[in-house]
């Protein structure tokens, strides 16, 4: 324990304890500022007796988030207030609980630093807010976007920036707003996952992971370039399970990372050399004959080329030199998950997002494919699915108005959670106007005729995920105005000359599914929206009402919608039938889970045109990529080290670190280096330290670390309330090799940065 | 040996999460500061890797616990089952239980200008429930367990960097934890 704390805790009356130096961190926080947060506390002293079931009205809800786990939660409210909450016992994959970042949500809905209201902000990042009725909100918006159609004659000067804040079904009216205003401008495609998307899409015709709760059954485990023991803490139970049955956990990974820490072997790879270490035990499995040469013949097409190509092209000595693995490592590992029968490789969204991400999985999905675990039971190159996500999204499919126009032809607006096209039967050939989502800054920037004159965020904090933050500022300047639908007043908000209070999840309806685990949970409205906020649909629904009061016709979105209703709505028949229910309200008991194979292509019919697993892919060459799945180099350094700036524990993005509860235990922002580094650099623990690059700069206190390798910086992506750390200082929006193909705009090289340290 | 609940803390299974940690805080709503739950990563002394290994700790509900026994009001007391229950309504916030847990684990609350801890969510526990904190863990790391019956070997009272306090017997049981082989990098 350091001095520091001691000293926090003299403050605080409490005799500074010396047996506890065992321990780092205690009253990490240090904060002694009282915020009066005991509002809600339950009357314990008094009472002096809980009843947990039976004094509360029980609701599902589910977490919307972005995260594989998508937890279902079960709600417990006294008096119109949420008490606490806990996860479905009824799912077996979170059996009962939730994570860090879950917990907290009992505190959102009633927290001070919620916004309440509609405001409106003189002056952008003055922070001169006024609170405004919601009528005079939307009256400043609708004459906004009707003096933008007068203008320019289409409303493709209205651009969206909504991603995966809310993953609710319902949530998809965002999109839908937009439509029943006319053709607009979308910044599409995903900074996530689109890399790997498109590489399972060219090898198997689709993404589509067996059940987690199946990797139990594996003999052999490699979890490669993914966290899961942050980002899926309820996957882990199965790993740990694979490993009492007897399989070997794998973690490779340029970071120490908490899930390597589990593993029974770590291999700290150099980062954005996947595919070579891939290829490398490819061709080792290649000259031994390890491969599966039966299922090889009679499941997929191109084997001989890919062959031909590693024998040409790849040794294992060079992917050793490659990947700073050593080569008797490789052979070992090669030979083992050759053997190992069934063997499962969890592909994480992180190795991905390179320059050659897409090429390092499809050379990870080859290594898997020619071993014959494809469509096996405790096998499978995993990596995410869309399977249990076949609902409606009437919310989402609104029709534009009479006479709109945008750009001419018409043309799909693609996206990772595209399901159905526009208006097949409309004999009206206009397109909403496609910019890449992953280059805001600069389309915003670039875009003319006409140029982006107003911008709608919702879901989104572009600010904080979005990539260049200095050039996002110069973007924004750019734009007319700027209406940010949030719950918190973070930095996008700050840049915004409106913004909306929206719903926590317990405050509206919604249906939640996973790209990961197989189960569908309900979202209930447990409390009555708090102050003045709305939920995204019922924004739309409001914003409908008034442009139509200015001008009639112009909007298509029902001016008054029930929400119960609108969620309903998203179910069908398919749906009903894959969960093996009769109607949505059935989810009321408790989460359903698909009756799905556990086994993607467990049929081994492939979504490929061959129809088989495709080592040699004319689609990828299509789409601008090589037909096999070759080695592709990575970024060139421009900078002295790597940075890498991944997820934190605590949060999702900009969400959750700033809650006060969250603060508690993760106070404040770090980045780490490796002692050898630190020692060049001549930083100490706990040094004010600069990270810095061409585009930006961080300020931060520095932590010695070897959990990070010693030519790399490590900073986790948060946003932390009255503090300036923004990883995306530092982040540029160089693209991935691989999305354009199924989501519509390439991906972003997030881990392919470098920049430059010192003590300031 | 009469029953005494107790944690079992699985350092090997446990990833740190701090789940169990907020899922305290969102069963009590504790104010800033008073912690019943923390989480703590272990000195480098202990556990080579950087914030990789972490013991979860709340209050360890001991045999003879200190904070019972230095109480002037007797705002303590001890169940059968062996949970210390703290009565927040007796106590007057004298401090003597918060300068005497060897473990730190009543806390003062500044805003009630009294002492509180975990209370084992006994109130749960009588529901026939799980405290929240175990119910919680998505590793199956934190668990209660009764020492009168618990049988599971290879286990500590004692891990490295824990206070060894015979004459308290805290109820509290540790796996430890495992480093992985590491491969490549600088390490090799």
């Amino acid at each position: 324990m350091n001095k520091a704390n001691n000293a926090h805790e003299a403050q605080a009356g409490i005799c500074p304890l010396t047996r506890r130096k065992f321990v780092k961190g205690l009253l990490a926080a240090g904060l002694l500022s009282n915020l009066p947060c005991g509002l809600l506390r339950p009357m314990l002293s008094e009472a002096n007796e809980i009843v947990y079931e039976g004094n509360y009205e029980i609701f599902r809800n589910a977490c919307p988030r972005n995260c594989y786990d998508t937890c279902s939660i079960k709600t417990f409210v006294q008096d119109g207030v949420v008490k606490f909450i806990e996860g479905a016992t009824e799912s077996t994959f979170t059996r009962g609980g939730l994570c860090v970042k879950g917990y907290g949500y009992t505190r959102r809905p009633y927290s001070p630093d919620r916004i309440k209201y509609p405001m409106v902000q003189e002056g952008r990042g003055s922070g001169n807010w006024k609170r405004v009725s919601w009528d005079e909100a939307m009256t400043r918006i609708a004459k906004k976007i009707l003096e933008i159609q007068d203008k320019d004659g289409t409303l493709l000067g209205m651009a969206l920036s909504k991603y995966s804040g809310n993953f609710g079904i319902t949530n998809y009216g965002v999109e839908g707003m937009m439509s029943s205003l006319g053709y607009t401008t979308r910044l599409t495609g995903t900074p996530c996952w689109p890399a790997g998307i498109d590489a399972q899409n060219f090898d198997l015709g689709d993404m589509w992971c067996n059940d987690p709760e199946d990797m139990v059954n594996a003999r052999y485990v490699i979890l490669w370039g993914g966290n899961a023991a942050w980002n899926s803490v309820h996957t882990v139970k199965y790993v740990y399970e694979a490993q009492r049955r007897g399989a070997k956990i794998v973690v490779i990974d340029p970071l120490l990372t908490q899930m390597a820490a589990k593993a029974d072997e770590y291999w700290q790879i150099k980062t954005s050399t996947d595919g070579a270490l891939a290829l490398g035990m490819a061709r080792h499995i290649l000259d031994k004959n390890l491969y599966d040469r039966d299922w090889v013949k009679a499941n997929s097409i191109g084997f001989e080329e890919f062959a031909e190509y590693l024998r040409n092209n790849i040794t294992v000595d060079w992917a050793a030199k490659e990947s700073g693995i050593p080569a008797a490592n490789i052979i070992a590992l090669a030979e083992e998950f050759a053997a190992a029968k069934p063997a499962t490789i969890w592909i994480g969204y992180g190795m991905q997002r390179h320059v050659n991400g897409g090429a390092s999985v499809r050379a990870i999905d080859a290594l898997v494919a020619m071993t014959g675990n494809v469509g096996k039971i405790g096998g499978g190159a995993r990596y995410g699915h869309l399977r249990t996500w076949g609902f409606n999204y009437h919310a989402l499919l609104q029709k534009q108005p009479e006479g709109a126009k945008g750009v001419p032809g018409k043309s799909e607006v693609k996206g990772d959670f595209h399901f159905a096209g526009g208006d097949e039967t409309s004999d009206i050939s206009y397109s909403d106007r496609s910019l890449n989502i992953n280059k805001t800054a600069q389309v915003i920037l670039d875009t003319n005729d006409p140029p982006i004159r107003m911008l709608w965020v919702a879901c989104k904090n572009p600010f904080s995920q979005d990539f260049d933050r200095n050039k996002m500022v110069k973007a924004f300047n750019k734009l007319e105005m700027v209406v940010t639908v949030d719950q918190f007043f973070n930095e996008t908000v700050a840049m915004s000359d409106i913004v909306l209070p929206v719903t926590t999840l317990f405050e509206e309806w919604t249906i939640n599914a996973s790209y990961w685990h197989y189960w569908l949970s309900i979202n209930e409205r447990a409390i009555k929206p708090m102050y003045e906020t709305k939920s995204d649909i019922q924004i739309a629904a409001t914003l409908s009402k008034k442009i139509n009061e200015l001008r009639p016709g112009s909007c298509t979105f029902p001016t008054k919608i029930d929400s119960k209703e609108w969620m309903a709505k998203e179910f069908n028949q398919g749906i009903y039938d894959l969960f093996g229910i009769n109607s949505w309200e059935d989810l009321k008991k408790g989460p359903v889970k698909a009756k799905m194979h556990q086994a993607a292509w467990h049929d081994l019919k492939f979504g490929t045109p061959s129809e088989k697993y495709e080592f040699k892919s004319e689609l990828a060459e299509k789409w601008g990529n090589k037909a096999l799945p070759e080695y592709v180099a990575p970024r060139p350094k421009n900078d002295k080290y790597r940075l890498l700036t991944p997820h934190t524990k605590f949060g999702l993005h900009s969400q959750f670190v700033n809650l006060d509860w969250s603060e508690e235990f993760n106070p404040e922002p770090f980045v780490y280096i490796h002692p050898e580094l630190a020692a060049e650099k001549n930083i100490e623990d706990g040094n004010t330290v600069r990270v810095f690059n061409s585009i930006g700069e961080v300020i931060t206190k520095a932590k010695i670390s070897t959990v990070v390798p010693a030519d790399a910086i490590l900073m986790y992506e948060a946003w932390f309330k009255n503090n300036p750390y923004n990883v995306q200082n530092v982040v540029d929006d160089t693209s991935s090799d691989m999305g354009a193909y199924k989501t519509g705009q390439p991906g972003v090289a997030i881990h392919d940065q470098f920049a430059d340290v010192a003590k300031v | 040996m009469k029953k005494q609940y107790a944690f079992f803390i699985d350092v090997e299974r446990c990833i740190g999460c701090f789940t169990c940690a907020m899922a305290c805080k969102n069963q009590y709503h504790q104010p800033k500061t008073v912690v019943w739950r923390q989480v703590y990563p272990l000195d480098e002394e202990i556990y080579p890797h950087t914030e990789r290994a972490f013991y979860s700790l709340a209050c360890n509900h001991c045999e003879n616990p200190a904070c019972l026994n230095v109480c002037p009001v007797k705002a303590y007391y001890k169940r059968e089952d062996g949970i210390v229950v703290h009565e927040q309504e007796k106590c007057i916030g004298c401090g003597n239980c918060i300068r005497s847990c060897p473990y730190g684990a009543p806390r003062y609350n500044p805003e009630v200008k009294k002492a509180e801890k975990c209370s084992f969510c006994w109130q749960r526990i009588d529901a026939g429930l799980k405290p929240q904190c175990v119910q919680s863990c998505p590793v199956e790391a934190l668990q209660i367990v009764d020492l009168s019956t618990f049988d599971r070997t290879g286990v500590v009272q004692y891990p490295p960097g824990f206070p060894q306090q015979p004459k308290l017997n805290p109820s509290v049981r540790f796996a430890l934890p495992r480093l992985p082989r590491v491969i490549g990098g600088k390490d090799i």
